[in-house]
């Protein structure tokens, strides 16, 4: 709508309040599978376990109820990076990945051996299989849950000095300040426009761009460091000290059924490691 | 600060690390993160608040600057390498840690060349795990990833050193000399 | 000169309309949504008509949310207008960008809390950023650098190399302000301009800034919630509720009524409040003084009538 608007452009916190065993599910529990449901897609490299993988991410939209399209909203303005991605792996592997991989097509210098090819369809596959585990995450858990959970599962590693609380505090504080972040960029980038600044510019005259783009960053910057100081001198001001003897609004309370997901997730990561597809 | 006995995260700490974290996610929501270059693969500046923040804060804060940098870009990424949690998170740990080191061992000679070497050296880090990682998943072939370490590296270095000075300088107070301005 | 604008703009809101032959901005049935097409959508201007004169000062009163920060942003083709009408100095403010540049030269704004703009380590450098844009000669941007810090009272050769973080707050205002002023607009647009100052140099920029007017012909809109930092300086004020014009004249005949202000929770400035309830208790006071100095000589006018 108009050049300065910058609220509507963020994408943090994009629940969608759908109400599906997903969306009920324990954020402590969905953290844990949503982690190892990730590994197991990072960690499987054959054809057969990615198909599998892309039948468990559409699985977990259907169980999140989230549109199909929606979920993958991030696809189209991937697709020409996906594209130049596999060209570069096609035109530039070679024999240089797994030698001893047949040859599919030679013209020239430009080598396609089958485990090249191969390589392609998993990473595009493992691209669009954590698009649809990160997009159902993302859209089925809110921030504070989320923040909640990661507190209480950090929790047990305190012992081992690690400041759970803080941590999750560190979290909620980014994800509330972004937004006032905006407003304020939006408020600089109307000021620096009135006194005749001029963003964006050449790429080809990257440096001057850089310079252009100085009086928001600088600024923006430094109004995040104040409001930093002033946030501390509160909080210390009210004797915040801590996650310790601290008592919790909201107190995360799961259900048997929440730690089926995890198992459920455990297996799934077990099946992919364990099972004797194809290489 | 007050800050024995909890792990070593004092309100400061969780603060500052809030704070440019939120920094890091706005760069990278509103694309304000990405600077256009010419080979048409934009430089990034979403990791120059955890250069900031382990410098004025020291490693701890870098480190989970650069987590949640990370964690944002992991979620969020549009492109397949960044996709992958080893290539989007681990890597992105370790600027502000370098960076927080660098600057400690070079302050005593010279806060202007401590924050300039902790700049280069967190986004180096950045660039060299980031492509290090990418080309052990097969994300890239090697001889793409120096061409790409050469053409990216470079300009973000150069970025993220003028924008770590704009911010520190005066946030920190160096004087340099008798500056002059340019009128 | 200031003596027949006033006497033509005295006319009132009625006449404004088709009247405003002459005017460097024309304002014309502004209307704004924010989050247009949403069930967040809010109106923020509700028909707003106003017009600038050249060499006058205009006020423009209202509380926060009376829409006076949108309005500020249409003067010089920050928003652009979807209903209504904006033309400044001719160019008509549409669509395109067609003469955007030209209408942000002419209109400068310095939005609330300007010092949160300032990014150049050294003063010298931060007023120049403007007209450094420009691309002007060197002593031709020296020249307009030293006229812009001078007029805010920063006096060039002792400031233009100090670091910006060793600035008093009252000195990096100035500093922000001689940053807007030093692209020489027409019109000078001031949101909350002595807003968290000193008493000291709140009145000393105030002073600045009609001198400014005075010398160089500035013309100036002030945009405040308070009433006694608009009632002094400005030859006609335009008083915003709810996204809506609800008065508009010289600022003697719209504070005299005190009555018709009410409705929307807005009061005179307070030596005016003092006069009218003087009256209202049969003292025989004028009841449009607006300054305290005013107020004061209208009573002891009173006085020497009584005695």
């Amino acid at each position: 709508m108009n050049e300065f608007e910058l609220l509507r452009n963020i994408t943090i916190g994009q629940y969608l309040p759908v109400d599906s065993y997903l969306h009920r599910l324990d954020p402590r529990a969905k953290i844990l599978a949503a982690i190892l449901v990730i590994a197991a897609v990072t960690f499987t490299p054959s054809l057969a376990g990615n198909a599998c993988l892309l039948a468990g991410g559409l699985a977990l939209v259907w169980l999140g109820r989230i549109p199909l399209a929606y979920a993958l909203r991030g696809l189209l303005p991937a697709v020409p990076i996906l594209v130049f991605l596999a060209v570069m792996q096609l035109v530039f592997f070679g024999r240089n990945y797994d030698p001893t991989s047949p040859v599919v097509f030679q013209w020239r210098w430009i080598v396609v051996t089958g485990a090249v090819l191969k390589l392609v369809v998993v990473s595009a596959a493992r691209f669009l299989e954590l698009l649809l585990v990160t997009s159902v995450f993302t859209l089925s858990t809110k921030t504070t849950d989320l923040t909640l959970g990661i507190e209480s599962l950090l929790r047990p590693f305190q012992r081992l000095r690690v400041p759970a609380h803080e941590l999750a505090l560190v979290v909620t504080i980014a994800v509330r300040f972004v937004p006032t972040l905006a407003l304020e960029a939006e408020r600089l980038m109307k000021a620096q426009a009135s006194r005749g600044a001029r963003l964006g510019g050449s790429r080809w005259r990257f440096i001057s761009r850089v310079r252009r783009s100085l009086p928001i960053l600088v600024p923006l910057v430094t109004y995040a460091l104040r409001r930093g100081e002033e946030l501390i001198v509160a909080m210390e001001a009210r004797a915040y000290t801590g996650g310790a003897g601290r008592t919790a609004y909201t107190v995360l309370a799961s259900r048997p059924g929440d730690w089926l997901a995890v198992g459920a997730a455990a297996v799934f990561l077990a099946a992919m490691l364990l099972a004797p597809f194809p290489a | 600060m007050q800050d024995a006995g909890r792990g070593g995260l004092s309100t400061r700490g969780i603060v500052i690390s809030a704070v440019l974290a939120a920094v890091a996610i706005f760069l990278g929501a509103t694309r304000l993160g990405f600077i256009p270059t010419p080979t048409g693969i934009a430089a990034t500046i979403m990791h120059v608040p955890a250069i900031i923040g382990g410098v004025l804060e020291g490693p701890v804060v870098g480190a989970i600057i650069g987590t949640i940098f990370g964690l944002y870009s992991f979620f969020y990424a549009t492109v397949p390498m960044f996709k992958d949690p080893i290539v989007a998170i681990a890597p992105r740990i370790f600027i502000g840690v370098f960076a927080a080191w660098t600057y400690w061992s070079v302050r005593r000679a010279s806060e202007f060349w401590a924050i300039v070497l902790a700049a280069i050296v967190g986004t180096a880090t950045n660039t060299v795990l980031v492509l290090g990682f990418g080309t052990a998943r097969h994300y890239l072939p090697v001889k793409a990833a120096w061409v790409v370490g050469i053409t990216h590296g470079i300009p973000e270095i150069v970025v993220a050193v003028i924008l770590s000075l704009a911010v520190l300088l005066p946030w920190k107070r160096v004087h340099r000399g008798q500056a002059r301005a340019r009128v | 000169m200031t003596a027949s604008r006033a006497a033509a703009s005295a006319a009132g809101a009625r006449a404004e309309i088709g009247r405003a032959d002459g005017a460097l901005i024309h304002v014309e049935d502004l209307w704004h949504t924010y989050m247009a097409g949403t069930p967040f959508a809010e109106a923020a201007l509700r028909g707003v008509t106003m017009h600038v004169y050249p060499g006058e000062v205009v006020g423009v009163i209202g509380h926060t949310g009376s829409g006076k920060s949108t309005l500020i942003q249409y003067l010089n083709g920050l928003l652009r207008p979807a209903r209504g009408r904006v033309v400044v100095a001719g160019h008509e403010v549409g669509r395109s960008n067609a003469g955007i540049e030209a209408v942000r030269r002419l209109v400068g704004v310095a939005f609330q809390d300007p010092e949160d703009q300032v990014f150049e380590p050294l003063v010298g450098d931060d007023v120049a950023y403007g007209p450094r844009q420009l691309g002007l000669a060197a002593e031709e941007l020296r020249a307009r650098v030293r006229w812009a810090m001078e007029a805010v009272g920063l006096p060039f050769d002792a400031f233009k190399d100090r670091y910006t973080y060793t600035l008093s707050g009252g000195e990096l205002r100035k500093t922000a302000l001689a940053g807007v002023l030093a692209m020489r607009p027409q019109v000078l647009v001031l949101d909350e301009p002595t807003s968290g100052l000193d008493p000291a140099t709140r009145l000393d920029v105030r002073e600045r800034l009609l001198a400014l007017r005075r010398r160089d012909g500035l013309t100036l809109v002030l945009v405040s919630h308070d009433m006694d930092e608009i009632a002094g300086l400005a030859d006609r004020v335009y008083v915003l509720h709810a996204g809506a014009v609800v008065a508009s004249g010289p600022p003697r005949e719209v504070f005299a009524r005190p009555d018709a202000l009410a409705p929307y929770g807005l009061l005179p400035p307070f030596p005016t409040q003092v006069c009218v309830r003087l009256r209202a208790r049969g003292i025989p006071v004028r009841g449009d003084a607006l300054t305290i100095e005013e107020a004061g000589a209208a009573i002891a006018a009173a006085l020497r009538e009584a005695r």
